[in-house]
């Protein structure tokens, strides 16, 4: 297979070239990065009063928010990246080969914005990051967040994309640009020998073993925040950490099928994404879709038949009541997008347009239920006979999440332009023209 | 080692919310804050409606979900019972107040002056010349004092944006052997407070021959809050009116 690079553009995959559709998307970014910031700053100056977030109780108030959701949510986009490239590897999915840099990248990204998010969320955001190092008790499920997540899995899904461009980037080095210097630092001498390609080989495979427990262990701790909590109806019981994976699951799939398609779009001649790995994606994504149906569904019969007590209450609240439309709609979405996905299986037509229609109901389903797990048991499911609560979100709090998606947005968008987004040769996975046997650890 | 522990005798509670006002004035918390908080209840329809009392305050609990969560152990339980709050290490997460099931945490939502009595503009240079540059005007300095074998800074309220408070039983009174303020306020003497394993306490001797019960007894939490008469709240009970105060 011949070096991927084209002696009249230089670097392979548009990287170096900033081209005028780039700048438009990095000016956008910037932009609501920009407001982002400003809207931080401005809750930072006066106080997190500025946002809807109240205390429960007597003030009436949730006191965990939309930004308490969005670390749910984006920390659970994390998952399928790192899965899928984990799962390509150890079961040799060779089509799916082409996104395994995709895939790993969004679980890197979503980590990072899912922890600054955490932070976010504190009242005392530098004391959080100095006492987490120097006070955190394990006992803590959010511990459990901080250290699992991010230590165990953020350095699993860097090591990955290190190793996994290591000979991408000596390829790279080879070629004059401005990037040179970056290419070489991140080859960092590597000569693609026999034994070398084996040697990360090995460490691939076993990382790709070890990283699923970890990340199972981890996403399970995020659910337990909520599942460990007996003085709040709706949050205590075992389900949450499954119910947690398994949103997670399909919430990140639902992710990797759209940024995978934004790839391809704009990579243009480059794309070597084709419909077969839409066709695996689509078909992951309706096992995980499935599955996160079939919880919502045993979620609202428990509901139904929540005797006249606090259950009640939240029942009431989510079946009836305030909460209603989301707890609706993110049922419809979920039904939505899962029958279009049933559709396309059926009929063995996996259309790209239809996949990403169906990825963004999911995708936005998924959000909606992570809401209606943190939300309503704090307004609506206190003990003792204060009166209900309310939230929504404020313009604050919603610029500050923007920005956070747009942080996210930029991270992709900028590596894209300093390294090859789809592998130019995947050495860790073996083919005939690499010459050597397939070989396992 | 001392156990402290309150009684709360609903028999004589009138309602009157004198311990909520001494609670703010001895503590220095901000108005939307109600470290103590007397819920005043109405059961059934007019005109055979009951009025009931409910005074709350943090439970002080042996089994405190509070202190389990807290993920840099800023809540901690002392000893001598007490749960308290190191307001120079908590982080702002929150997750204490979402773990207790009593409701009685409260978080700095801004800066602890700034929501003191908003009428008054703190920072006006008359009322600056007058309380001498003091926000608010007056300020315990024992609040700001170290306390217990782990010396932290535990009592009182008020002293950060971002960090969580609650009840602390009046650590810096009770240090010096001094009854928490809303005991030592309710004109009725509603509130008992004392050592409970000590058999010739006040609380003791009061609780003795009652049969006291404890708020969310189910919960687990093992409070060390004892009430006696009247009867544990039910979802029947409707607030008559809540509090105003906002941030
Ligand atoms: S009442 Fe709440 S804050 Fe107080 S000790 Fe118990 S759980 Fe903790
Ligand atoms: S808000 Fe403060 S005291 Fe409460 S759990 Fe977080 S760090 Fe601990």
């Amino acid at each position: 297979m011949a070096v991927e690079t084209r002696p009249d553009v230089g670097l392979p995959q548009g990287v170096g070239r900033l081209t005028l559709k780039w700048k438009a998307f990095l000016l956008v970014a910037l932009a609501v990065l920009g407001f982002g910031l400003f809207a931080y700053g401005y809750e930072q100056a006066n106080g997190m009063s500025v946002t809807s977030l109240r205390s429960t109780g007597t003030m009436g108030g949730a006191t965990w928010g939309l930004y308490v959701v969005m670390v749910e949510y984006f920390i659970g986009v994390s998952l399928a990246g790192i899965v899928i490239a984990a799962v390509s590897r150890v079961f040799r999915i060779v089509e799916l080969r082409p996104i395994a840099r995709i895939a790993e990248l969004l679980t890197v990204a979503s980590l990072m914005v899912g922890l600054l998010a955490v932070i976010i969320d504190l009242g005392q955001p530098l004391r959080g990051i100095k006492n987490m190092l120097l006070y955190a008790r394990p006992q803590s499920a959010f511990f459990g967040t901080f250290t699992l997540v991010a230590g165990g899995v953020f350095l699993s899904a860097l090591a990955y994309l290190f190793l996994g461009g290591r000979r991408d980037a000596a390829e790279l080095a080879e070629i004059p640009s401005r990037l040179q210097w970056f290419h070489r630092l991140w080859a960092s001498g590597y000569t693609d020998s026999v034994d070398e390609r084996d040697r990360h080989r090995r460490v691939m495979f076993w990382l790709s073993v070890g990283i699923v427990p970890l990340i199972v262990i981890a996403l399970s701790t995020e659910g337990l925040v909520f599942g460990v909590q007996v003085g709040r109806p709706g949050w205590f019981g075992s389900l949450q950490g499954p119910d947690f994976l398994v949103l997670a699951a399909a919430s990140g799939l639902a992710n990797l099928v759209v940024l995978s398609a934004i790839v391809r779009r704009a990579l243009g001649d480059w794309n070597r994404i084709d419909a077969a790995v839409f066709k695996w994606l689509g078909r992951f994504l309706l096992v995980a879709a499935s599955a996160a149906l079939y919880f919502m569904v045993v979620e609202l019969f428990t509901l139904l038949y929540a005797t006249p007590s606090d259950e009640r209450q939240l029942a009431d609240a989510l079946l009836t009541g305030t909460y209603a439309w989301i707890f609706w709609l993110s049922i419809g979405l979920m039904t939505l997008g899962l029958g279009l996905l049933i559709a396309q299986a059926a009929s063995s037509n996996w259309r790209i347009g239809t996949l990403v229609v169906a990825s963004v109901a999911i995708s936005t389903a998924a959000l909606a239920e992570r809401y209606l797990t943190v939300i309503p048991s704090q307004t609506h499911a206190t003990l003792l006979p204060y009166d209900t609560g309310s939230y929504f979100p404020n313009w604050v709090e919603f610029s500050v999440v923007a920005g956070l998606f747009a942080f996210g947005a930029l991270l992709i968008g900028l590596f894209m332009k300093v390294f090859p987004i789809i592998p130019m040769r995947d050495h860790l996975i073996p083919t005939q023209d690499d010459g050597v046997e397939a070989t396992n650890a | 080692m001392p156990k402290y522990s309150m009684a709360v005798d609903l028999e004589r509670c009138q309602g009157c919310r004198a311990c909520m006002t001494a609670c703010k004035v001895e503590n220095n918390t901000v108005v939307s804050n109600n470290w103590m908080y007397v819920f005043r209840f109405e059961e059934g329809s007019y005109p055979e409606t009951e009025m009931s009392f409910l005074p709350r305050q943090c439970q002080h609990c042996d089994n405190a979900p509070c202190a389990k969560v807290c993920p840099v152990g800023a809540r901690f339980k002392r000893e001598d019972g007490i749960v308290l709050t190191d307001s120079d290490r908590c982080i702002g997460c929150r997750y204490c107040e979402l773990a207790c099931p009593y409701g009685v945490n409260y978080y700095n939502w801004q800066k602890p002056e700034k929501g003191q009595y908003d009428i008054v503009d703190w920072h006006d240079d008359d009322i600056q010349s007058a309380t001498g540059g003091a926000i608010p005007p007056y300020r315990n300095p024992d609040l700001d004092e170290l306390y217990g074998e782990e010396q932290r800074r535990t009592a009182g309220g008020g002293h950060a944006k971002g960090v969580i408070e609650k009840c602390t039983f009046c650590v810096h009174r009770v240090e010096k052997g001094l009854d928490p303020a809303c005991a030592d306020t309710c004109p009725t003497d509603a509130l008992i407070f004392g050592d409970i394993e000590d058999p010739e306490s006040p609380i003791s001797l009061y609780l003795k021959d009652q049969s006291p019960w404890q708020l969310l007894e189910e919960a687990g939490t093992k409070p060390n809050v004892y009430y006696i008469g009247g009867k544990p709240p039910n979802k029947e009970l409707k607030e008559i009116e809540r509090p105003k105060a906002t941030v």
